[in-house]
């Protein structure tokens, strides 16, 4: 009877296959269940907006023939094996156009391999852990198929320890979690200490598990140490713990850290004490430019939201799927191998959310994965949250993305 | 070392631990009718906590809530009775293990699909800021964990001693069938052990939630725990349980400080192992004799 | 003969046909996805073969199973990425590290049963996983260990090598565990899981047997641990969970228990589940069938009258609520544990044996096997040896002693038993005979005093040691092993037949003493008048027959000095009659006996000298007629005679 189970499931796949041919089949993949969830399903329902707008108008070009998006949706639930399962599955299928997704960078190191072992296009977003890209470039990997469209954490470590010298700290500790992505952010931002000229005295290093809800052995061990800022790399549940911690023990210090300190799960859980964290952003949901404004109304109508889980999640999901789209439009075709080619050499202006795009990959250098990262220092910003929502840390930001909206792109 | 660092670290971890003995408390009552207890006791925590939060989203003030969490508490525990455990006893075997691990399992993925996978805040009139105390931060939260603790498990003992119904607990654990002659409806006792660890289990979730956020995997951290303080105390020592609990939430506390958060767990895990391979019937409880 | 050789073929063929099905698939095959199921599949199989061991044989519920896949994969990837070893030493190493540490957890838990074992096993796998997590220097912690594929004596191996190698394995597990469950230590699993006192007092000793099936099993979750690790090629500890452990029971108890079959079923159905539940029509189809099984099943067992309405009914809300579920629901993927939980709870409540144990039944009819034939008896001079019935004093007591706190069951006795007597041992009830005789076979330790076995002192305490020096018992309140057959009950027991060396048994060359051991018990059957029951199942035998049963199984131990206790309880009277042939025959054979009975008849018939206890001490003692006449024996059974009535 297993047998006849397998059979089946195998016929399911061909004919399922054979179906799909008159459309541009993608992938979106991330966690949708779990601590990350905000920013996966933020991602998907970002992504699935965009696809949404443009079936509406008919579909891609896509050599004269109007072909419409097709999704497939796996939830990796945050987890490195079911990122390597998906991996697997999705390398199996024969005609995939691309993928677009990933949280987690544990699960881009267990999953991604697949696909670009089959050379299948890959936007990763929003996952900022060095680690995704920095893969290939040790490796020496001469040709790779993989995207990323989010501000890495590169970028964010160098912000998070300029804020803390212009907000003249001298001593700071660094809690990260115990997983890729906070390893590595901790690594980062020892590197940009050194880097920014060790202006900043480390005075006690700290780590927490996923799940852990109590993190005052932590804190107190920073407090005793004489920290006068917490520099945090973690996901949303247990960045929350850190913040009632703190408020519990008396500390005051503000909190700096990685991009999930927007997310909804943190904000709600550290209510008023998460106010005044620092964090940095790649799309604040404020109405500042006509594209802006027209992509959050849509989200807020299209999924019943009040504020999106996840801004940054669901911007860049939303202009992710604008460059795929572009992309099959210059290659002419549904084949990743083609529209990997087109997305390293995109010739005309992608109009998304969070700017133009103008340009930005190039083709594969193996000494230098920026080649395959979308985002440069000038398209983040510092967010701050404020009474539930996140906003604008600095009003010049606001000023220069406003009066941005038609120009800069990199 | 700093001493009020370490009191500090000892007196939070004993509050918690007080949840844990409640919890353990939980697994007792339906021990002493049935010598079974409730594998998804953690998911019961869960469940009714969830509920009380809708409850109190639907606009209940507080006060009302918590009748309601328990009472919902308490159904839960005699559809786990009915459903996991029953059959098991009629038949006299251990079947109950895995079935209330299942329902538990059941109860776990309906509490993600209904209330979400996230963790959520729990509303409390009780102020969160914290005083000092003979030098040691406490918050009022924590107190009250003490107090609602306290006086369950006190109100529960009175009944047990009190009452004719609680003697029939022991009744019924002692011999089934015999109790059955002599009038007692085991059934109705093991089911009335049951609702009551199902609200034990209700408060437990009502009091700690407000510390700890609600979240389906709220209960899984805190039901190993319970565990060890159940095995440990021995499963028949009644007030043992807050000893021994104290002790480990103390012990846990000073673990994470001294060994890193990640090592929290191991105290308990060890003793409880430790308590299994000498003392199975535990530090209080009585060791039995077989009889052939 | 020509039954066994069709069932030999049967079995045996299906096995290998399968086996060469499911090699042949890379041939076959191309797609990788497909590969990976079907590799998955064979490593599961290894894995939950590992957990029958417990679960099934040992019936207890295991939870740290789990734990020992992660252990093992750890072990087999750090061997390689640490120690720079091969892929073969890691393979080596993971089950060998996993067996050890299996025995280690098996010691503390090996005293406990049901819900203390089964937490006992949950902290060991919530604490593998937090060493695993913390020791970041060692493991890379939460982050991730890569482990790469190395070349097994030069040769790289691709998808299809690795999927022939864990196939390879899974065959030669297959084999090994078939032949160590079918021998003596299957049934000593067996028999320890239904009666671990009288497996003790049997002389298998239960201590070990308990910790070396537990530690088999967790090597072999080691082993597929290796195989897993180099399959995925990439460990974080938070892939061994409890999530894991349930579905891996799932598996187990759906599959079918006690069966390899079962397993191989099991890990079938966990590969799979993924696929299953990812496409809806697939789902409602299989849920929809699974209803309109537990419907079916449920209208059986309800119009037979063989299942009670909770039995019956409860797999069909629970299958409904699946039906029901797969139509309604968004998305099934989100619903994954519900799903799991609803379908092991209606197998482990509607199918208890399994979808294996059910086929297994079904195809025995459909294809008619008969069981295998046995033997011819042994005669039973070859299997029972001849005492001297000397007279001399074989069992001494000297002031034996045995308190409950404060009540003193046994006050001081002092009492000798000679050898080919047939001792009676009465008195009315709590005089502490039971208690006695517990003691003296070591189930309890002696408060004071001694127990002398040919003036040498007996082993205090452990009924084990007691049973190795030639004493033997049987129970007042039953301790048959009960799912075992009549014969299997007999050849657990059996003394000096079992001398092949395990590695020989994995091998499966044992037949020849299996046979041999079986027609020793057939004699020993035969004695007691079951021969024709030897295949029934202990359980289903009439309560005569079980008395009876119990007496053949404690003369496999070929005793010097045979305990029985209450034999005749509850007999009625042509079994009782019966009961006493059977040991006028034992006696005849030079057996020593002490009887423990209420029918004074069959004391009158059998007992060369009688004891009477009362209230833990000697009141009387002598020849049957004599001691039933004497005023303090009648006394204590009926009660002084009151003045007044006799005068009136």
């Amino acid at each position: 009877m297993k047998k006849t189970l397998l059979a089946a499931a195998l016929f399911g796949l061909v004919v399922g296959s054979a179906l799909a041919a008159d459309t541009v089949k993608i992938a979106i993949t991330g966690p949708f269940s779990g601590g990350s969830a905000p920013m996966g399903a933020s991602m998907r329902d970002g992504a699935k907006l965009a696809i949404a707008e443009i079936n509406a108008a008919g579909g891609i070009d896509v050599g004269g023939k109007k072909m419409k998006f097709e999704v497939i949706e796996r939830d990796d639930e945050a987890k490195n094996d079911r990122g390597a399962l998906i991996g697997q599955e999705l390398a199996a299928m024969g005609d995939l156009s691309g993928v677009i997704g990933s949280v987690n960078t544990g699960v881009v190191l267990a999953g991604d391999k697949y696909l670009q072992e089959k050379g299948i296009t890959k936007i990763i977003t929003p996952a900022a852990g060095s680690a995704s890209m920095t893969q290939w470039s040790k490796a020496a990997t001469p040709d790779v198929s993989i995207f990323r469209f989010a501000a890495h954490d590169g970028i964010q470590a160098a912000m998070v320890v300029e804020e803390a010298i212009n907000r003249k700290f001298t001593k700071v500790a660094i809690l990260a979690d115990s997983t890729n992505y906070g390893v590595s952010g901790r690594d980062d931002l020892l590197d940009q200490i050194k880097k920014q000229g060790g202006k900043l005295e480390v005075v006690s290093t700290e780590k927490f598990n996923i799940g852990d809800k109590d993190m005052t052995a932590q804190l107190l061990k920073a407090k005793s140490a004489g920290a006068q800022a917490i520099l945090i790399w973690g996901i949303g549940p247990e960045l929350a713990a850190v913040a009632n911690g703190m408020a519990k023990i008396g500390m005051k210090d503000p909190l700096i850290g990685g991009w999930p300190l927007s997310m909804s799960n943190f904000i709600d859980n550290a209510g008023k004490n998460g106010d005044g964290t620092l964090m940095p952003q790649t799309f604040i949901e404020e109405p500042i430019t006509p594209k802006a404004k027209a992509f959050i109304e849509a989200y807020h109508k299209t999924y019943n939201a009040t504020r999106i889980p996840s801004p940054v999640s669901a911007a860049q999901g939303y202009d992710a799927v604008l460059l795929f789209a572009a992309a099959v439009k210059q290659a002419k075709s549904t084949d990743t191998h083609k529209i990997k080619e087109a997305l390293e050499d995109l010739k005309d202006p992608v109009a998304g959310v969070i700017t133009v795009w103008r340009h930005p990959f190039s083709k594969w250098n193996p000494t230098d994965e920026q080649t395959h990262e979308a985002f440069r220092r000038d398209q983040v910003v510092m967010g701050m949250v404020q009474d539930g929502h996140v906003v604008f840390a600095n009003d010049a930001d606001r000023t220069r993305l406003t009066k941005a909206a038609g120009g800069k792109g990199k | 070392m700093d001493f009020s660092l370490i009191a500090q670290m000892v007196v939070s971890g004993a509050f918690m631990g007080l949840v844990y003995a409640l919890i353990a408390y939980g697994f007792q009552l339906t021990y002493a009718t049935s010598k079974s207890i409730n594998f998804g006791q953690g998911e019961l925590v869960m469940v009714s906590a969830f509920f009380s939060l809708t409850l109190t989203d639907w606009g209940l003030p507080y006060w009302l809530m918590v009748p309601g969490g328990l009472l919902f508490g308490a159904a839960m525990g005699l559809v786990v009775e009915r459903a996991a455990v029953r059959l098991a006893l009629e038949q006299k075997s251990e079947g109950w293990i895995l079935l209330s691990i299942i329902l538990g399992l059941l109860f776990f993925s309906t509490a993600e699909n209904i209330w979400g996978r996230d963790d959520r805040p729990f509303p409390t009139p009780i102020p969160a800021d914290a005083f000092k105390f003979l030098g040691v931060d406490i918050t009022p939260l924590e107190v009250s964990v003490a107090v609602g603790v306290l006086s369950i498990m006190g109100l529960i003992e009175l009944f047990k001693r009190k009452t004719l119904l609680g003697k029939a607990f022991e009744a019924v654990s002692a011999d089934r069938d015999a109790a059955e002659l002599m009038g007692i409806s085991a059934t109705r006792t093991v089911m009335l052990s049951y609702g009551l660890s199902g609200l034990v289990a209700a408060v437990a979730g009502i009091l700690v939630s407000p510390i700890t956020t609600v979240g389906p995997t709220m209960a899984s951290a805190l039901i190993l725990k319970a565990f060890s303080v159940a095995v440990v105390a021995g499963l028949d020592s009644g007030f043992g349980v807050v000893l021994v609990g104290i002790f480990l939430g103390a012990l846990e506390s000073l673990a994470s400080f001294y060994l890193g958060s990640g090592w929290r767990e191991a105290p308990g895990l060890v003793l409880l192992i430790m308590a299994l391979a000498i003392r199975p019937t535990g530090i209080f409880g009585q060791a039995a004799i077989r009889k052939v | 003969m020509k039954g066994n050789w069709k069932r030999f073929f049967l079995v045996r063929g299906a096995e290998v046909a399968g086996l060469a099905l499911l090699a042949a698939v890379p041939l076959a095959v191309t797609n990788p996805f497909a590969l990976g199921l079907l590799t998955l599949l064979a490593i599961y199989g290894i894995l939950l073969i590992g957990l029958d061991v417990t679960v099934g044989y040992l019936g207890q519920v295991n939870l740290g199973h789990a734990a020992f896949l992660g252990i093992g994969a750890y072990t087999a990837g750090l061997t390689v990425t640490t120690l720079g070893g091969g892929m073969p030493i890691a393979l080596v190493l993971a089950p060998a590290l996993c067996f050890i540490l299996g025995g280690l957890l098996a010691l503390p838990a090996l005293r406990l049963e049901g819900p203390q074992f089964a937490l006992a096993t949950l902290s060991f796998s919530a604490l593998a996983t937090t060493i695993i997590n913390e020791w970041e220097s060692l493991t890379q912690g939460a982050q991730g260990l890569q482990v790469p594929r190395p070349p097994i004596f030069g040769v790289a191996l691709d998808a299809p090598d690795f999927y022939w190698l864990c196939l390879a394995l899974l065959a030669l597990v297959w084999m090994t565990m078939r032949n160590l469950l079918a021998s003596r230590w299957g049934r000593a699993f067996e028999a320890l899981r239904d009666s671990p006192i009288a497996t003790d007092a049997m002389g298998v000793g239960t201590y070990r047997h308990k910790v070396i099936a537990f530690a088999l099993g967790s090597s072999l979750g080691g082993l597929a641990g290796g195989l897993y690790a180099f399959n995925f090629q990439y460990l974080q500890p938070q892939s061994f969970t409890y999530e894991l452990m349930v579905i891996l029971l799932l598996g187990v108890v759906l599959g079918g228990r006690k069966s390899l079959w079962g397993a191989f079923v099991g890990a079938a159905f966990i590969v799979l589940l993924p696929n299953l539940l990812s496409n809806r029509l697939l789902f409602q189809i299989f849920s929809a069938i699974g209803l309109t099984a537990a419907v079916f099943a449920a209208g059986r067992g309800l119009a037979k009258k063989t299942t009670q309405p909770f039995q019956a009914l409860a797999p069909v809300v629970a299958m409904g609520l699946l039906v029901g579920g797969s139509l309604l629901v968004a998305n099934t993927e989100d619903w994954r544990k519900a799903i799991f939980a609803l379908m092991l709870f209606s197998v482990v409540v509607g199918l208890p044996e399994g979808i294996m144990g059910f086929a297994a039944q079904l195809l025995t009819r459909l294809f008619r096997i008969a069981p295998p034939s046995l033997p011819a008896p042994a005669s039973l001079e070859s299997v029972l040896p001849a005492w001297p019935a000397t007279g001399e004093p074989l069992l001494e007591l000297k002031h034996l002693k045995r308190h409950f706190g404060g009540v003193h069951a046994v006050d001081g006795i002092s009492l000798t038993v000679r050898a080919g007597h047939v001792h009676g041992l009465i008195g009315p009830n709590g005089s502490g005979k039971s208690t006695a005789v517990n003691v003296i076979s070591g189930l309890y330790a002696p408060s004071g005093g001694e127990v002398l076995l040919h003036g040498k002192a007996l082993p205090e305490g452990s009924l084990f040691k007691v049973a190795g020096h030639g004493v033997a018992r049987t129970f007042q309140n039953l301790q048959l092993f009960g799912e075992l057959s009549a014969i299997d009950n007999v050849m657990v027991a059996l003394k000096d037949v079992f001398r092949v060396p395990l590695p020989l048994i994995l091998l499966g060359l044992a037949d020849a003493e299996e046979q041999r051991a079986r027609a020793a018990a057939l004699a020993l059957l035969d004695l007691v008048g079951l021969r024709d029951k030897a295949r029934a199942r202990a359980k289903d035998l009439t309560y005569g027959a079980q008395r009876f049963l119990e007496i053949a199984r404690a003369l496999a131990r070929k005793p010097e000095l045979l305990i029985l206790d209450e034999p005749a309880a509850g007999l009625a009277h042509p079994d009782a009659a019966e009961l006493v042939k059977i040991i006028r025959r034992v006696h005849d054979l030079g057996v020593t006996i002490i009887l423990i009975e209420h029918h004074m008849d069959v004391v009158s018939e059998l007992c060369d000298v009688v004891t009477v206890l009362d209230g833990g001490k000697i009141i009387a003692e002598g020849p049957p007629d004599t001691v039933k006449r004497n005023p303090k024996v009648i006394e204590a059974y009926l009660g002084a005679v009151v003045e007044e009535e006799k005068a009136a």
